[in-house]
This record gives C-alpha cells, structure tokens and sequence, in this order.
C-alpha cells in the first residue's frame, strides 16, 4: 500500500525538464485556475517546505516541522468555510463586530498519509466528525483501488475537507473524489488540504473535477513522496 | 544582610480549574518566588577586609548561589505586604519607571560609601538599604575589584607582606567602567574575587535594576572619575581605637590569627594606608557619620535625602502615555498585523464575547496565539539554501537565519502564550519579566526578572497578552535594552493592542517590531483597550469571576 509513490519513468523525465536553475517554486509558472490556491509563501513558510523536503533531516524535527506546515494549511483552509457576521458584547461592555462559523462540516482522510494531517484539523475544530478513505495502489500498475470507506452519514449536506498531504498523480485523490461522489457529496463542497502537489497532479483533478478547491503549500513537479514513510517511521 | 525579599503567591485556585498542560508547566516558575538583590561581597565574611583573610574557606568568597532570605523577612510575611488589591497581593515594593516617555534612561543615584577598615561600612550600607526597603537597590564593593596577583604578590601576601590598603591595590578602570554603565541603567557584570588565589573566579556576578547604588570600600573615594560618579559622598569615620579593636577581635575571634600578626599587620600597612590615603578623603563627603553603623540619625537623614531624590525624579508615565499626542497618528512602520482572514475575525469573536466558556476562550486564545508566532517568525531573517532532497533533486530552500530565539513573558498574561511559542519553534529559551501596576500611583513597577544568559545575542519574542497604554512593555523593552539586547533584535508579540500603546512603543523605540494580530482604537480610564477583551490573564487563569 503506498500511494506516494510516483511512477518511475515520470519522475526520470521531470528530471529532464527540471535543471537546476529553473527550480523555481512559483505558481506562475503553472496556470491551474481559480480553484487551485496556494497558501501565500513566506519565509516562514518556505523553511517549513525546505525542511520537510530535506533528506539530512530528523525525524522528530520532520514531524515538527511538517506538523505546523499542516496546521497552517488546515488553518487557511477553514477559511474557505462558510461564516455569518454577528456581533458580541466584550468584558468591556462595548460591542465588537465579528463573525460566526457555520455548523456542518466534516474531514475526510486518505489513509495513510491523510491520517497525518488529521491531528492539525482536530486541534483547531476540536470534535469534527472525520471520516477515512483507505486506497491501494497497485505495485505494477499504480491504479488506486479502493480498499475501505467509513464516512459520517450526512456527508452529502456537509462540507468536506479532504486531506491527503502530498498528491503526485493525483490518481489516488481522483478515487477519493469519486467515493465521495458516491455518497452524493458535490464537488463544490469539497476543499482538498494539501502540502505538495504536483502541476500535473492538479490538473488532472481539476480536469476530472472543475468544481473541486485545492489548497496547497506548493506546487512543485518534485513531490516529497516519502512524507508518509517518514512522518510515520517505516521506512 | 542586604538582601531584599519578594514573594509572589499566585491564585492557589488559578491552576487547577481545568488541567491545562501550559498551568501545569508554569507552576513551578510562579513559585512562592524568593528574588535576591544583589550584593557581592557584602555577607560574604572574607570581603570585610582583605588582607586579614585566612585562605581556609575559598567556597565562601563568591557570594552563594543559595537564595536567602534577608533579615526583613525573618518577619512573618505577612508584615510585609505592601498592596492587596482583590486576589492580587503585592510583598515588595516594585522598581518604578527609570526612563522617561521616550524610552531613555535616567541616572541611577549613586550614593559613594567610605571609610577605614572595620570602621561600619558595611553597617552603614545594610541600614540603609533596609531603611529604603525597596528592591532596587544594589550594592557594589570595592573588595570585589583588587587587582589580580602575579605569582611572587601571591607568595607576598601569604605572609601579610602584600599590602592592600593602598589604591595600587585595585583595578579602578574597571571599577569606574563598572559604576558608569549601573549608573546609566545598564547590567553589570562584577568580578568575583577569591582571597585564597588572589584571582577573579570564572563566573562573574550579574547586576542589574538599580535606581539606587551603592559602592563602599575603603579607597572609594581615591579616584577623581569615580568621584564625579557620586551623587552623594558618605564618609563613616570610626575612632581608631574603636576600629583596631574591632579588627583585633574579629581577626582573633572570628579568624584565629596570632595577635602578633594582626598588629604588625595594622602598624605596617593598614594605620599609614588609613592616615595616607584614606583620613584625607574625609574633606571630599557630603556627609560624615560619627560612630558608624549605631548613628541612626545619620543613617536617617541620607534615606531621607535618597527618598527625596528618587521622588523628584519620579513622573506619571502611564497617564502621560495614555494622552500623549501620538493618538490619531497614523500607524508606525514597524507594526505588523496578522491578516484578518474569518478564521482570525472568528476566533476574536469568540475570545472577545464575555459570555464564553474558560475552556473555550483558552482554546481559541492557543489558537490565535499559534497564527500569531508563526506570523511572527516569517519576519525573522532567513537565508537562501540549497539542499538535496530524498528524492535526489537539489533544492532551492530557505532557512532561519537567527541563532538563537528567546521568549520573553511578562507575567502574568505574557506568559499564557510561552507555550505556543515552544510549539512553533524548538528549544526555545524562555525568559520572564514580573511588571505589575502600583494602584497608587497607576504606575507600572518592575518586581522580578530572570533572562537567558546570553540574550544579548538572540532575538527576542517579548510577550504580552494584550498592550493598551504601552507602560509595561516599555519596561520591558528597556530591561532588554540594558541587558545589551539590540533594538531590531525586539520582537513585541501580543494578541491586542490598542492604537496609543502602538504608538507609544514605537515612537520610544523606533526599531522594535511590533507583532499583533490586531488594534482597537481606545483605552478608557482605566486603562482598558476597547472594545478590547477584558483582563486577559484573570479570564485565562480563572481569577475573574466576581466573589
């Protein structure tokens, strides 16, 4: 079961087309749409990714690191949830015009690296409901197949925020989707938490899905594909 | 014992209402504190009179690292409460305002002790500072500055032939550069000298947070530079018979030397050195005190006059703060504000709302706070690396280029957020500051500090909950600006502030980056930022609830 892995020959031929000095991170050079976002790239941010990426570092300072990259990403994508605006009354006795989350929502992960990024979703919406997806993908073929599901049972009128850390191929997200497709869950309801992602992953999910959001930290045509391995130690 | 006692007793109640982990952590820090004022050398029974040291007892020179108690607080502690206002109670008188609204600093005063050995010096310094009854006194011997001996001085002065009574004897440059920079409100480091090596022992005594020093030694007053220091001149003149008897039986008594040696000793060096260098400098005091230690009217009177220097220098910070000019201004340069995305707006709806649960309000606070370092962390410099990645592809990356990062709370609401500071950035060394406002005076009042070693070379996250006049994190800033911390080195983080205490930071400190993840636009009387979010550490800790 692993479906980080990227497929042998395209990773030899994004080698090709990948010197050194074009090894730029920006999103402009990959026109992907509206529905594609990129969290804004700070310093901060940026080392978050270089760690991450590294291959000299530990694995407690990788789970570290990756860990707040996760939060930032659930937390910018909360934001995409719906709000009302509302006003409360501050210890002061004046008024302070704020906002109010709206109620239905709901996370799903891919197994097995989703479940990493589960943890940051609970520590800011501390009893969302999560459900699990767990696909497989074949050594030889890399197609995904589906091995489990287990979603909340009104998933169809809930947002859901479908996390999976690090999209290569983008075939493993596409039968996600499609699971949630089955539960009658619309594609504009879904946002995609992501940390990396690949250019021609994310066009083939928006391809397959135009209504889908996808969040991500970057977009890059190298993906960390042992983020799994190590963020849970088998490797 | 010139020590200076100070307990803060936090809320027993204050930690155990939920099981936070950050409570938990900070429970031993908020102690029953015990602060110790400084004071090298002074108990310390070898420093009376150098050349009279038997080197039996090397561990006793420095001053002990053991907090102790002063004499003060051999009352019960109860005698000692200075203020108690609702569950706040107040043991020790805090530090007031030593800098004025711009940020800059006002001399220390600087009271010169001199006198003949065993003439009550040290009496002298003692009763004075438990006259003044205020922690911010230091004091500074001159014992802790004799010079280092050469190997053949060393061998001299085993046989009481090395003469330290005479201002050859001591290292005024240092001692000068050393009162200049307490004089200008900055830490000190002073030698500790060991009597049984004749050398200055690795570890230096750090000094820091005197609006009073004191420096007493027996040729205090034998250097001009030191003299033009002085605020004011005391000379403690003992009669001789008295002195030499007092020496004899302390040397006898206390020390076990020969009666031979002790007055051979006093016929060689110390009666010419007393008579040569000493007797002279009476001419140069203000003040002579007859009798030594036992004139309390003498010591009556310099207290009096320090008491009224410090008030004449005193001034209404706060209130000056809260009106000055800068409202209306347009916001500072160095004023970051975390983007007001729904999540940010939302969690200070409810963090805001006086009607929500503690357990909530902690939650959101973690939250905005996390949002708040990792903001705060992107401004730090950061430097382009190149780095091979585990699927064998360099990389172009970034990473931090600070060494070292510090936080720094000022209690009690600043340190609510020392924990999600640790979670952002790994092994973070985590310093604290106690300010808290006199309710006479509305002035803020510096009680405690404990800093990393060597902050002066790390950037520092000052922390603090919410900032509404600026008072207390001026004082702050300016504690890390007297320990050497550079100014663009200062991060001010705080999850509120209000539009006057922005200013007032940033127009006292230019440099400063000023971190917030947001800024309401006024402070009422009382100081309170509105609409603001109330007392931030009393909702936190649970120390708000009326009864």
């Amino acid at each position: 079961m692993e479906p980080d892995v990227i497929p042998l020959s395209e990773q030899s031929a994004e080698n090709k087309v990948m010197p050194l000095e074009s090894n730029t991170n920006d999103e402009e050079d990959f026109d992907l749409g509206a529905n594609v976002v990129q969290l804004r790239v700070t310093d901060g941010i940026r080392e978050l990714q270089t760690v991450i990426r590294d291959k000299s570092t530990p694995r407690n300072d990788f789970i570290f690191y990756a860990d707040r990259l996760i939060r930032l990403v659930v937390e910018e994508g909360l934001n995409k949830l719906p709000y009302r605006e509302c006003s409360v009354t501050t210890p002061t006795g004046h008024t302070y015009d704020g906002l109010r989350y709206e109620k239905g929502n709901c996370g799903v992960s891919i197994v097995r690296s989703g479940e990493a990024m589960e943890q940051g979703l609970r520590d800011c919406c501390r009893s969302i409901r999560i459900g699990k997806i767990l696909i497989q993908s074949d050594e030889d073929t890399h197609d995904a197949k589906v091995v489990y599901a287990n979603l909340p049972k009104d998933i169809h009128q809930r947002k859901v925020l479908l996390m999976y850390p690090i999209m290569c191929t983008g075939n493993t997200v596409v039968k996600a989707v499609r699971i949630l497709a089955m539960h009658n869950v619309k594609q504009e309801n879904i946002i995609l938490l992501n940390l990396f992602c690949t250019p021609h992953g994310a066009k083939k999910i928006i391809a397959e899905f135009p209504g889908l959001r996808i969040l991500t930290s970057e977009i890059h045509p190298i993906s960390p594909s042992h983020f799994g391995q190590k963020y849970f130690g088998t490797d | 014992m010139s020590e200076n006692v100070f307990k803060f007793r936090p809320n027993g109640s204050a930690s155990d209402s939920s099981g936070e982990d950050q409570e938990g952590q900070e429970r031993d820090a908020l102690g029953p504190l015990t602060i110790n004022v400084l004071s090298p050398g002074i108990m310390s029974p070898t420093a009376l009179s150098p050349h009279n040291k038997v080197p039996n007892s090397p561990s006793k020179v420095g001053p002990s690292r053991k907090k102790r108690r002063a004499p003060g607080a051999s009352k019960p502690d109860e005698a000692r409460v200075l203020h108690t206002h609702g569950r706040r109670t107040l043991y020790t008188a805090g530090r007031p305002p030593w800098y004025n609204k711009e940020g800059q600093l006002k001399d220390a005063f600087v009271i010169g002790l001199c006198g003949g050995s065993a003439s009550g010096k040290t009496t002298v310094a003692r009763k004075i500072i438990e006259a003044l009854d205020v922690p911010w006194v230091s004091l500074v011997s001159m014992d802790s500055f004799y010079k280092v001996l050469n190997h053949e001085q060393h061998e001299r002065a085993g046989q009481n032939e090395y003469n330290f009574d005479h201002p050859d004897a001591f290292d005024f440059d240092l001692m000068i550069s050393t009162i200049r920079r307490l004089k200008d409100g900055k830490s000190i480091n002073v030698p500790i000298y060991n009597f049984a090596t004749h050398a200055r022992e690795k570890e230096m005594k750090t000094i820091y947070g005197a609006n009073v020093v004191i420096f007493e030694g027996i040729m205090a007053f034998a250097n001009l530079e030191l003299l033009e220091l002085m605020d004011m001149k005391v000379f403690v003149d003992t009669d001789s018979d008295v002195r030499l008897a007092r020496r004899l039986r302390r040397d006898i008594a206390e020390r076990g030397r020969e009666c031979q040696g002790v007055l051979k000793q006093y016929m060689k060096f110390v009666k010419p050195s007393f008579e040569h260098y000493i007797e002279p400098s009476m001419r140069l005091a203000d003040i002579i005190v007859p009798k030594g230690g036992e004139n309390d009217v003498a010591i009556n009177l310099i207290v009096l006059h320090v008491h009224n220097q410090l008030q004449a220098r005193g001034f209404k910070l706060r209130g000056q703060l809260a009106q000055s000019s800068h409202n209306g201004q347009p916001m500072p340069g160095t004023l970051h504000i975390l983007e007001k995305t729904p999540q940010v707006h939302g969690i200070h709806s409810f963090i805001r709302d006086k009607d929500i649960g503690r357990d909530e309000f902690i939650f959101y606070s973690k939250r905005l706070m996390r949002l708040l370092f990792e903001f705060a962390l992107s401004m730090l410099p950061f430097k382009d690396v190149l780095i091979e990645t585990a699927q064998g592809v360099p990389y172009s990356g970034k990473r931090i280029a600070a060494d070292k990062i510090a936080g720094v709370s000022i209690l009690r609401a600043g340190e609510t957020m020392e924990q999600a500071l640790c979670e952002v950035c790994k092994d973070v060394t985590i310093g604290k500051i106690l300010i808290q406002t006199n309710l006479d005076t509305g002035e803020p009042e510096l009680h405690y500090t404990r800093l990393p070693k060597d902050i002066k070379d790390q950037y520092i996250f000052l922390l603090d909950a919410t900032v509404a006049t600026g008072a207390a994190a001026m004082m702050a800033i300016r504690v890390l600006l007297d320990h050497d911390v550079p100014e663009d080195k200062i991060l001010l983080c705080s999850l509120l502030m209000a539009q006057s205490g922005v200013n007032s930071v940033a127009y006292a400190f230019p440099k400063v980056k000023i971190v917030t993840t947001a800024v309401d636009k006024e402070v009422n009387e009382a100081f309170h930022i509105l609409p603001g979010i109330g007392n931030f550490g009393d909702r936190y800790f649970g120390t708000d609830y009326a009864d």
